[in-house]
């Protein structure tokens, strides 16, 4: 039968794969003898057993073929011992290497650890992620993102003054916290000691973990700041082949550092941020004298040992263990630091087995977090994960990957395991001791004065809130959260009944639950955002559950003003209610 | 400065972010859906509104090659010109991308705009080589400037040195 004729995109991925084709590259394409080794070290090959198209060599094949194909004499020679005559050859056949390359790999590299060969999978799949990518062929939340990350400089859209904004609120927190604006957060401190950037998910969703860094700076009394531009130590690159993005982005970090006359960038707990600013970029970014870095990890160990902080572990009193982020134990070396780190401050470690380099992935590697699509996939592939931490009996899982946190959050609510996730920063932080603040001396009140009653806070007074959730305590939690804080609540309980609301009584914000029967949170929040009555009404999403990875990603309309996991926390649900009017108010003026 | 004079008229290079750059139109590589999506896209929603996209929507499409016109919403610039330059490596990029920035050229001219910024066309996500998108771009708009235009100055607005030398070395050829 005579085989279709070869597309534009399959040549144009021809002529790219030529060239990545390295000394190393093509050892581990022609390396692999089929033996099978490297199978049980894969957790999609664990949860799926019988499907012989989860082994890591049949990930690797989709590329083997190709080069087979066209660059090596066996392809010519013996066609149909080596795959060559099942090179792709059409665009439908590229959509089916696209599910292999980005829906069944997490490019987590265990596999590489059990290869006798020291065949790189991971490598490859990324190469071949890069080729499919080169043409357009690639899931919608990672051309979403990249995209974000070329043009934004970073890989969550967040635009500068958003991103200043935010660091000034961080400012404002923890000068009521400290009761001094001494911590506030510098921005482009032109010969600051450090230069710490971060994951643009500590923005958009998890600022506290900048705030808890700001922290712990100042009670080190470090010269620090936070850069306007550069900030982003993730890159997409990493995820999606493309090293060109993966260069430009590393640059922009580099860059900034020089321009500040910085010593050294900190690298806050992420696990591919580490791996592509320290590791990888270096090489995208095509670096002769690259800027020193380090972890956060590594900093905040550093002020324990020099005694520049001092810390109690009593106050991390429950059980933890700790998950190695793949892109820090297997591919950076990185896994003894934060065990020390972690022992200095809580009281109950229990490491999960296996560990270290050979510690199974997230399931949230790779972009995985990105591709909404394979999410019933993904969560199937993290039974291992789930076994592993059930097992420490663990109440917190601690990590030093943003990325991880996701990944371990989504797994832990899917297999009910009832426990939270923590990283290093969160615990040094709730361990560090303050010198003690000397209360001044009691002064009795002269007789004739009367003292006026305080006024309890209302930081919601006079502001109208949706809460749309379908379960009735959920519901009513969330009114009296709201409602104490001063705030005027309607409710609702499905997705017509908000949508109708919101448009009638133009709340200025809707906390939105994700996960309701009937028309759920997703085509609730698509709704509101083309309806024209609601369109610019702030949405919160409070969720539970990862559809919600969905809008953040593929982006069909524009994202939520802000997430909260679910169980809510009182205080993190006010403060974010009230920053996000305030900030969309500050806009519209 | 980096400039090329063109008789009366200018192409200059700067840095920056071109949504928020004070000239009287920008360029915007947008795809054949005349969805505005993520990157400069969502700066554009972001910080321009939501009468943006619903003007797109009533456009309902935009040919590769081809370019349409939008008022600016809250952003400093009046219009917004959303030119579909090639994508991912497709087949005539060259050809498809002189098009589109001579469509760009083209729908400025009707609007009166004196000042237009373009970004480098397809050279991030879209992988269009950087030396073609350089030569094309450069040459193109040079010729529309020598050839009676009543745009004044061309602004190139380049995210990073990635970009920025590449446009220099070439702008500086001509100069
Ligand atoms: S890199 Fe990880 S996910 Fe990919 S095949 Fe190997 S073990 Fe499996
Ligand atoms: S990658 Fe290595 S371990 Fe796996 S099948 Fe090939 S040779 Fe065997």
């Amino acid at each position: 039968m005579s085989r279709p004729a070869k597309t534009h995109k399959v040549k144009m991925m021809e002529q790219q794969l030529a060239k990545k084709l390295t000394r190393q590259v093509v050892g581990s394409l022609v390396g692999c003898v089929h033996c099978g080794m490297c199978n049980d070290a894969c957790h999609y090959v664990l949860a799926f057993p019988d499907d012989p198209k989860m082994t890591p060599s049949y990930k690797a094949d989709q590329l083997r073929k190709l080069f087979k194909a066209n660059f090596d004499w066996t392809g010519k020679a013996i066609p149909w011992w080596v795959g060559a005559d099942k090179a792709p050859l059409t665009d439908d056949d590229l959509e089916v290497i696209k599910d292999i390359s980005f829906g069944t790999c997490t490019n987590c590299r265990r596999c590489t650890l059990s290869c006798p060969m020291g065949v790189d999978t991971a490598t490859l799949n990324r190469i071949m992620r890069g080729l499919l990518s080169h043409v357009g062929v690639m899931p919608e939340g990672v051309r979403v993102v990249s995209k974000d990350q070329w043009e934004l400089g970073n890989q969550m859209g967040v635009l500068k003054e958003d991103y200043v904004d935010t660091l000034e609120w961080m400012s404002e927190e923890l000068e009521e916290d400290l009761g001094h604006g001494e911590a506030a957060i510098p921005v482009d401190k032109a010969g600051a000691k450090i230069m710490y950037c971060i994951n643009p998910r500590e923005v958009k969703y998890d600022p506290r973990t900048i705030k808890e860094a700001a922290l712990i700076f100042w009670a080190a009394g470090e010269s620090w700041t936070m850069p306007s531009e550069g900030w982003d130590n993730t890159n997409f690159g990493l995820f999606s082949g493309d090293d060109g993005l993966g260069g430009v982005s590393a640059r922009r970090e580099y860059d900034k550092a020089r321009q500040l006359g910085v010593e050294k960038i900190v690298i806050s707990e992420c696990g591919h941020g580490f791996r592509s600013t320290r590791c990888e970029g270096v090489n995208w970014a095509g670096e002769q004298q690259p800027v020193p870095m380090e972890s956060a990890v590594m900093t905040m160990l550093r002020f324990i040992k020099e005694g520049r902080i001092k810390v109690d572990p009593t106050r991390n009193p429950e059980r933890v263990t700790f998950h190695d982020s793949c892109n820090n134990a297997r591919s950076c070396g990185f896994y003894e630091e934060p065990r020390e780190l972690l022992k200095l401050v809580t009281m109950d470690f229990q490491e999960m087995y296996p560990n270290r380099a050979e510690n199974y992935c997230c399931t949230g590697g790779g972009g995985a977090m990105s591709m909404s699509e394979y999410t019933p996939r993904r969560l199937e592939s993290a039974k291992v994960k789930a076994d592993q931490i059930r097992a420490t009996g663990a109440k917190v899982v601690v990590t030093s990957c943003h990325n991880c946190v996701d990944g371990l959050s989504d797994l832990i609510k899917h297999y009910g395991l009832g426990c939270e996730v923590k990283q290093l920063v969160n615990l040094v932080a709730n361990a560090l001791v303050l010198d003690e603040v000397k209360e001044p001396e009691a002064v009795p009140a002269p007789a004739e004065i009367e003292v006026a009653p305080v006024a309890v806070a209302s930081p919601l007074a006079g502001r109208k809130i949706l809460v749309v959730d379908d379960e009735d305590d959920v519901r009513l939690f969330l009114t009296t959260v709201f409602e104490d804080a001063g705030a005027q609540v309607l409710t609702a309980s499905d997705g017509d009944t908000a949508v109708a609301v919101a448009r009638e009584h133009q709340p200025d914000l809707i906390s939105l639950d994700l996960s309701m029967p009937g028309k759920d949170g997703v085509e609730t929040f698509v709704e509101l955002r083309r309806t024209p009555e609601t369109e610019e009404i702030p949405v919160c999403v409070v969720t539970g559950h990862p559809e919600f990875r969905q809008v953040i990603y593929d982006r069909p309309v524009a994202p939520p003003e802000g997430y909260l996991g679910k169980p809510v926390d009182e205080d993190k649900l006010v403060a974010y209610a009230h920053h996000i009017i305030e900030h969309r108010e500050a806009k519209v003026h | 400065m980096v400039e090329q004079r063109v008789g009366q008229k200018t192409i200059r290079l700067v840095r920056g972010d071109i949504t928020e750059m004070e000239v009287d139109a920008f360029v915007f590589d947008i795809t054949e859906d005349v969805k505005l999506g993520s990157g400069f896209g969502g700066a554009i929603q972001q910080r321009g509104g939501v009468a943006i996209q619903k003007q797109l929507d009533t456009i309902g499409s935009c040919p590769t090659g081809e370019a349409v016109v939008t008022e600016a919403g809250l952003l400093k610039a009046s219009w917004i010109i959303h030119a579909n330059g090639p994508k991912f490596r497709e087949e005539d990029e060259e050809a498809k991308l002189a098009s589109a920035v001579r469509a760009a050229l083209a729908r400025a001219e009707e609007k009166g705009v004196k000042r237009l910024a373009f970004p480098p066309i397809g050279t991030g996500l879209y992988q269009v080589p950087l030396d073609l998108c350089t030569r094309v771009m450069v040459d193109t708009i040079s010729e529309h400037l020598s050839d009676g235009a009543s745009l004044e100055e061309v602004l190139i607005v380049a995210p990073d040195d990635r970009e920025y030398k590449p446009f220099a070395a070439r702008i500086q050829e001509g100069a």
